[in-house]
């Protein structure tokens, strides 16, 4: 049963973050957008699979269909024709800056480890034993470094509903699916939903205004203060 | 009555200026009467008032508290001064005739001179009136200040470089003097918390810097007095004022100086101060030395004014130097004041006579010659104590001296008085030589020869206490009078001896010659070091400029840190996390 | 210290009046923003009418609390406990929000006249609205759950607003704040998951109780630390800030520097003060960032060219002045005479900050109405022109420069007098440095102001009120100076 059970989360978990990460790094937009609703469709699985049924209704219904459908909406009618790649982020980092995003992943998973290690005692004695909280806590680093590195303000806002479920999945493995949890899950899907909404929105404004170029978000809009 | 008085004689000065300035607007320049007869009567009123009586008046209202007295010191004080500007009105009054027509014909110049001289002179006029009457420090200030800077305008009246260099010379000294009188006149005031002359007396008599005081006001009042050292704005500036003007410089304003003196100098003072007597015998040095050396000076002068003028300082000298015997011997003051006060008296109207005398000679009228310049000389002779009232002052100090003592002092007033006679020669003499005919007025003569018969019979109308003029015993008289015929002599023999050579006379002004060079090489350096400090400051301002951009340029340039910030917001943000959990970590385990 | 934020069982309930207000100062605005949407008031009159009701009700909440005491209601929905209490500092920061809310919306019809007519600004009314509902909420929640919620709502609300100026600048700093404000709640919840899962409760009360000194507990305030600081620009996460409020609309600036970062500072300092009583290097670090906040916003804003980038970025210094005080107030054996003054002055100074804040952006706002142009190079010869505008700047700027009789003076005076106290020098030192500096960026203000080289005849007049709701705020921040007592009073109250 263990076992099973085992093997039943560890390849949920597997796939999880995979899938997270092929959508984190996907410079190809409409296929990270796709990988990102796979990703809600398969953390609706990780919900159902954690005896909260109505979370994964919520899920599929907020993570999968609406927001998924606003990213979609957001690229699907882009206005290509003014700058035909436009689905592809070609925006290059230095590798200082990569670099640096890199340790402060290695710290946020160090540091979310060491509090799980406190939380769950048997966490200390084999890193498998929860394989699905393991796979939220590099998610949430991951996706947090990945917020930090891009600069694309669509893959910017694809990390964020990266991380965010990656938050609301460590916070249901570690304190369970009990009411209040899964009322801060609900509250914080909802306001993903509500923010990448607004968020798509916003983007959609900004390409008819200035084109793409608005896009690359903090590079363009370095002025100066003075 | 007396107070009414005193409000007329103070104010009428002032509607006489007043009335200048109303006629330069009013009436047209050529009906324009600058001398006219209200403007002679500017000191009528104050003649009046020293007739009238010994009084007080206190003003509370009146700057810091006005305390004004009529006293035995100041009445006949102001009997004199007020005397003197009456007679230099009338005189005044003839002197200008010819300037007035000039103005009338029309000349712009003349115009401009002319309302000058008449809108100041009663203003110096107001300014010696207070400070005679004036019994508290700010009144007399205020009076003191008035009749030095209004001055200014009588010395420069004509207008040449000469008048020019003189009013410089005046002013630049009555400057420091005033600098000098206000810093005594503010410590000894601030150190007494007083506000009146004869606070300002007892404190210099008791203070423990009250020498140094006392020095202060003693210099600064010397300027006006022509204590030697200070007095070479007088034989630049008697030669070139009017003749009217320089008979009230050197008879009234002069003595405004010894009435500082007799205010606010311990004279008479018991238990002095070493320090003080001290001050006292370099007083009494100071004046003996400008008695002699003006009178060796002086005979070689050209001009007869200038000439004159070292006469003031020598008398003034001799004046100065009874005022330091009344610091070294106090015993003797009680007695000398009076004479001093004849003599001053004596003086004013004398050496009036003797300025007018020069205007008189220079315009004679169409007397016998011999008969004018006899005239011209006596209140000459009267000055060396040969003769009538000038015998009775000389009698007056000795008398007050023997009485005490003071035989050395006799002994050198006597001496003095021969170089007295010396420069009245001279004067004459050179009178004698400039003479020239016509354009005489009758005001200028008459003026002149009440000034002449005031100046010789000067003990019987001046208001001095009872019993204080002594008419000298017969036997004095040889030893009164013997200094003039020996003076006389000395000039005569020396102009014959001296006629072949060819000696330049040393210039007028003396000292003058060698301060002037000093100060310029003085502001010469100050000059230069200035302009050294600019270049300096240039420097600084554009380093300071340059460093200034610099910073402001490093400060843009750190600024856009703010922009990186901007960028970097996650990231900063997970290492902020990162930063608090160490912390934390660090300080709990 | 948890006296202080009414973490303590209420001797009474509320009354049934009670009730009713809170429900009106919670669900009012809300409904005033719904019907400013329907009916776009453009007129002063009819934003005071809405308002009024609302006031009246946190004025009713406050005499209730002044009669008995701290206030709390509690219910349970489904196994969920949601919590609301109000102590004496909700009552002050619940005043301090109505009250500047009001004066924003009695400011807004006419700038939204002057300014954006022809724009479908209809929507800033229910932003507006739900934006005071969300920090009422917030001084009132009581636990993990309702706080959250609250932040997030607010934060949209916030995020909406800023946007609707529509500009691309706008956009594109909307964009960027959205995205930090997202993601700095994300850190906050993860922070409030750890808590969860660890505790077991979301009741700040329990967890008072509760709460041990473990390295969860550390993970969990470090993450909501690093989110809150996010959300509450403060230095150097600071960098969001200047953008949004140099492109947003005048009331939205205001509102938004005056109340919506410093709710976030509120939730910090709350947090903190739970999990966090006895330590000692963080907040220091919190305070050594703040002395830097102080000099680089002082410096940033000396060299800004646009007034409100000037504005925005004396925010940042202000706010360090608070960063400040964090280690006065949370440590390990602070006495209590330092731990009171610092306890006064931070709320003095941050209640006098947002009240001058409000009205100095108001003031800006008039000016560049005024003016047509955002530069300080424009404000030559408004000193002849726009005195009254200046003169509220100048007001406002007095309570920023901390001079007497201002909350700013009372505020920073009692401040120094716990650094004094504490023997914190270099926080002294910070204090003073960062006077000069405001008082550099005030005169360089005044300074173009006062150029008459440069004379302008074309000044767009303003719509009438507006200068004066900008000058009522200012000088309730110089009179809060004078009668600080009064909320200190009520602060002190949930001690009685």
């Amino acid at each position: 049963m263990i076992s099973s059970i085992n093997t039943m989360e560890s390849g949920l978990a597997v796939c999880l973050l995979v899938i997270a990460i092929a959508c984190l790094f996907d410079r190809h937009l409409l296929r990270a957008c796709w990988l990102l609703i796979l990703f809600a469709l398969l953390m609706s699985v990780a919900w159902w699979y954690l005896n909260a049924p109505w979370l994964a209704l919520v899920e599929v219904v907020l993570g999968g269909v609406l927001t998924g459908g606003s990213f979609l909406y957001a690229l699907r009618n882009l206005p290509s024709q003014r700058s035909p790649i436009v689905r592809y982020d070609h925006t290059q980092v230095g590798w200082s800056h990569r670099i640096t995003r890199v340790l402060l992943t290695v710290a946020w998973s160090l540091m979310l480890g060491v509090a799980i290690q406190f939380l769950l005692p048997d966490m200390a004695l084999s890193l498998t034993e929860h394989p699905l909280i393991l796979a939220a806590v590099v998610i949430v680093s991951v996706g947090m470094g990945a917020f930090a590195l891009h600069r694309h303000l669509l893959r910017r806002l694809m990390a964020f509903n990266v991380l965010g479920s990656g938050v609301f999945l460590m916070l249901a493995g570690m304190a369970d699916t009990r009411p209040s949890s899964q009322a801060l899950i609900s509250v914080g899907l909802v306001i993903a939903w509500l923010g990448s909404l607004l968020g798509v929105l916003l983007i959609r404004r900004l390409v008819e205004q200035e084109g793409s170029v608005a896009l690359d978000g903090e590079q363009s809009s370095t002025r100066l203060p003075s | 009555m007396s107070s009414l008085l005193l409000a007329v004689a103070l104010l009428w000065p002032l509607v006489v200026a007043g009335s200048t300035v109303w006629c330069a607007y009013q009436v047209p320049a050529h009906q324009r009467n600058y001398v006219s007869m209200l403007w002679v009567s500017a000191a009528w009123p104050a003649l009046l008032l020293a007739y009238v009586g010994e009084f007080q008046w206190t003003i509370n209202a009146w700057m810091l508290g006005g305390y004004w007295e009529l006293n035995a010191l100041s009445r006949p004080w102001l009997a004199f001064t007020a005397l003197l500007w009456s007679i230099a009105a009338f005189h005044a009054r003839g002197y200008f005739a010819g300037e007035q027509r000039q103005a009338q014909a029309g000349d712009a110049n003349a115009q401009r001179r002319l309302q000058r001289l008449t809108l100041f002179w009663p203003l110096t006029l107001l300014g010696n009136l207070l400070l005679i009457i004036a019994q508290d420090i700010a009144s007399f200030y205020l009076g003191f200040a008035l009749m030095t800077f209004a001055a200014y305008a009588l010395v420069v009246h004509n207008g040449s470089p000469a008048a020019t260099l003189g009013a410089k010379a005046y002013l630049v000294l009555a400057v420091i003097g005033e600098g000098l009188i206000l810093g005594g006149f503010l410590w000894a005031a601030g150190t007494s918390d007083t506000l009146t002359l004869k606070g300002v007396r007892d404190t210099l008599a008791s203070a423990d810097h009250g020498v140094w005081m006392a020095l202060l006001l003693w210099l600064g009042l010397g300027v006006k007095a022509g204590v030697i050292g200070l007095h070479v704005w007088l034989p630049l500036a008697h030669p070139v004022a009017p003749a009217p003007a320089s008979a009230v410089l050197s008879g009234a304003m002069i003595k405004a100086g010894l009435l500082g003196w007799l205010n606010v100098l311990p004279l008479g003072a018991q238990g002095l101060s070493p320090e003080m007597t001290q001050l006292g015998n370099i007083i009494l040095v100071a004046g003996f030395a400008a008695a002699f050396g003006a009178a060796l000076y002086g005979v070689w002068q050209q001009h007869p004014k200038a000439v004159l003028a070292y006469s003031s300082i020598s008398q003034m000298g001799m004046l100065t130097a009874l005022v330091g015997v009344g610091l070294v011997t106090p015993s003797v003051w009680a007695t000398l004041l009076p004479a001093v006060i004849l003599f001053a008296g004596h003086h004013a109207l004398a050496k009036g006579a003797l300025f007018m005398g020069t205007s008189v000679s220079e315009h004679m009228p169409k007397w016998p010659s011999p008969l004018l310049f006899l005239l011209i000389a006596l209140p000459g002779i009267s000055l060396t104590g040969a003769l009538a009232a000038g015998m009775f002052s000389k009698w007056g100090v000795k008398h007050a001296l023997y009485e005490f003592e003071q035989e050395r002092i006799i002994l050198l007033l006597t001496w003095a008085a021969i170089g007295t006679a010396a420069l009245v020669t001279a004067c004459v003499w050179r009178q004698w030589q400039q003479r020239h005919q016509g354009g005489s007025d009758s005001f200028q003569w008459g003026a002149w020869l009440v000034a002449l018969l005031a100046a010789l019979v000067t003990p019987l109308w001046l208001p001095l206490p009872e019993a204080s003029v002594i008419a000298p015993p017969l036997k004095e008289w040889v030893g009164i009078i013997w200094p003039f015929p020996v003076g006389v002599l000395s000039v005569v023999v020396l102009m014959l001896a001296l006629r072949r050579s060819a000696i330049s006379p040393p210039p007028s002004g003396d000292l003058w010659w060698v301060y002037s060079p000093v100060a310029i090489i003085c502001i010469s350096t100050a000059r230069s070091v200035a302009g050294l400090c600019g270049k300096g400051k240039a420097t600084s301002v554009a380093l300071a400029l340059k460093s200034e951009r610099a910073v402001m340029g490093g400060l843009l340039r750190g600024l856009q840190a703010e922009a990186w910030m901007r960028q970097h917001g996650g990231g900063l943000m997970m290492a902020l996390a990162v930063l608090l959990a160490l912390l934390l970590m660090w300080e709990g385990l | 210290m948890m006296w202080r934020f009414g973490l303590y069982d209420p001797s009474f309930d509320p009354l049934w009046m009670t009730h009713w207000a809170l429900a009106g100062a919670l669900l009012l605005p809300i409904m005033a923003g719904l019907l400013g949407a329907i009916f776009r008031p453009s007129r002063a009159l009819p934003v005071v009418l809405a308002c009024m009701p609302i006031l009246v009700a946190g004025v009713l909440m406050v005499i209730d609390y002044q009669q008995a005491g701290l206030l709390r209601w509690q219910w349970v929905i489904g196994d969920i406990e949601f919590t609301l209490r109000f102590s004496g500092l909700s009552a002050l920061m619940l005043l301090i929000t109505q009250w500047t809310a009001a004066a924003v919306a009695m400011y807004t019809p006419g700038y939204l006249r002057l300014t954006y007519p022809d724009l479908n600004n209809r929507w800033i009314w229910p932003l507006m609205g739900l934006l005071v509902s969300a920090l009422s909420l917030i001084w009132l929640a009581a636990d993990l759950l309702t706080l959250y919620a609250a932040l997030e709502i607010m934060g949209l609300a916030a995020v909406g607003m800023l946007l609707l100026s529509g500009k691309p600048a706008a956009l594109k700093a909307g964009m960027r704040y959205l995205l930090l404000a997202l993601v700095g709640s994300l850190a906050f919840l993860l922070g409030i998951a750890l808590l969860l899962s660890q505790w077991g409760s979301l009741n700040l009360a329990v967890l008072v109780e509760l709460v041990e000194q473990e390295p969860i507990t550390w993970v969990a305030a470090a993450l909501m630390g690093a989110g809150l600081a996010l959300k509450a620009a403060l230095f150097p996460l600071h960098g969001w800030l200047t953008p949004v409020h140099e492109n947003a609309w005048t009331p939205v600036s205001a509102l938004h520097a005056a109340l919506v970062i410093k709710a976030s500072l509120y939730i910090l300092i709350l947090l903190w003060s739970i999990l966090l009583p006895e330590t000692l290097l963080a907040p220091r670090l919190i305070a050594w960032l703040g002395m830097l906040a102080i000099v680089w916003g002082g410096l940033v804003a000396w060299r800004a060219d646009s007034l409100k980038t000037l504005i925005a970025s004396s925010t940042v210094g202000q706010l360090g002045y608070l960063m400040v005080a964090f280690p006065l107030l949370l440590g390990p054996g602070i006495a209590p005479l330092p731990l009171a003054l610092a306890w006064d002055g931070f709320w003095l100074h941050l209640m006098g900050h947002a009240l001058a804040k409000a009205a100095m952006f108001m003031a800006a706002g008039n000016l560049i109405i005024a003016t047509g142009e955002s530069s300080l190079n424009a404000l030559a010869g408004t000193s002849r022109r726009l005195p009254l505008s200046l003169l509220i700047f100048g007001i406002a700027s007095v309570t920023l420069m901390g001079l007497p009789p201002s909350a700013g003076f009372t505020a920073k005076w009692l401040l120094l007098q716990s650094m004094v106290l504490t023997q914190q020098w270099v926080a002294v030192a910070a204090l003073m440095a960062g006077t000069l500096l405001t008082a550099a960026y005030v005169f360089r203000v005044f300074r173009y102001s006062f150029d008459e080289t440069a004379p302008r005849h074309d000044y767009q007049p303003l719509a009438p009120g507006m200068d004066l709701i900008a000058l009522c705020l200012a000088v309730a921040a110089l009179a809060l100076g004078l009668l600080a007592h009064l909320p200190l009073a009520l602060l002190h109250g949930g001690g009685a």
